[in-house]
């Protein structure tokens, strides 16, 4: 299943993260990867997609959203979020500010890019539920 | 003493994320002290943190007005992505329904 790729790009309004988060389901179905580490992409990717509908095009007519996932070797799954709008260093709001903390535990590695917009590059490692694992030695580790 | 019918229960279904969060924001009210509340999550099947934000800033609501709340889930995304946030074990989480009214009709709820 190798070199399949994803590719969409859409008006980012509140409303586009649904059926991009489906085209992406159904995409990490057709490469049979595990089910709870496709909910957790899904986690993920949503977060970055959020991310881009809340600030990237804040107080300035609305731009494009770029999904980009692709399976590579070694069942590593790349993918990609790419906006044209203003990078956020940190978000003000009181209550918020998880969304990154959560791609970055779900993800194998992630790279944030902010020239010309921001890109959010996800490596995960389909071979297992690697954030659960993580997490729960993380957790293990924390109580001993 | 406080009965099963005293209590409130506030039920959201489907896909919570961006689009949703003022409908969520709007539902996940709290309207003074009173008795305990069940948040209803058994047929969400997303959640971002847009509305895990909402359900923290509605639990310390609650919390300030002396209100108990439970929240009732059954897939176990929800509480996955609570640990992701770094807020695992905040909040009630139950995954039966007896238990979770059980524990909303403890005396001081």
């Amino acid at each position: 299943m190798n070199n399949c790729e994803l590719r969409i790009n859409r008006v980012a309004t509140l409303e586009c993260a649904r059926p991009l988060r489906h085209a992406l389901g159904a995409f990490l179905s057709a490469l049979e990867v595990d089910s709870v580490l496709c909910e957790d992409v899904l986690t993920a990717v949503g977060e970055a997609l959020a991310n881009v509908l809340e600030h990237a095009y804040k107080g300035r007519e609305s731009g494009i959203v770029e999904l980009y996932a692709r399976e590579g070797d070694k069942k590593k799954l790349f993918v990609t979020v790419r906006d044209h709008g203003e990078y956020i260093v940190r978000d003000e709001n009181p209550g918020r500010g998880f969304g990154l903390p959560i791609v970055r535990a779900i993800a194998q590695s992630v790279r944030v890019n902010s020239t010309g917009g921001t890109h959010v590059q996800m490596t995960f490692d389909t071979t297992k539920s690697s954030a659960v694992l993580q997490l729960t030695l993380a957790e293990m580790m924390r109580q001993s | 003493m406080l009965t099963q019918s005293s209590i409130n229960i506030i039920k959201v279904a489907g896909e919570l994320d961006i689009a949703r969060r003022e409908e969520v924001r709007l539902a996940l009210q709290v309207d003074g002290p009173g008795q305990g509340i069940l948040v209803d999550f058994v047929e969400v099947t997303y959640t971002d943190s847009t509305i895990i934000a909402e359900v923290l800033r509605f639990y310390k609501d609650a919390h300030a007005a002396g209100r108990r709340i439970a929240i009732l889930i059954e897939s176990p995304r929800f509480e996955r992505i609570l640990q992701y946030a770094g807020l695992s074990g905040v909040f009630p989480i139950f995954k039966d329904r007896a238990q979770a009214l059980s524990y909303l009709m403890q005396e001081g709820a």
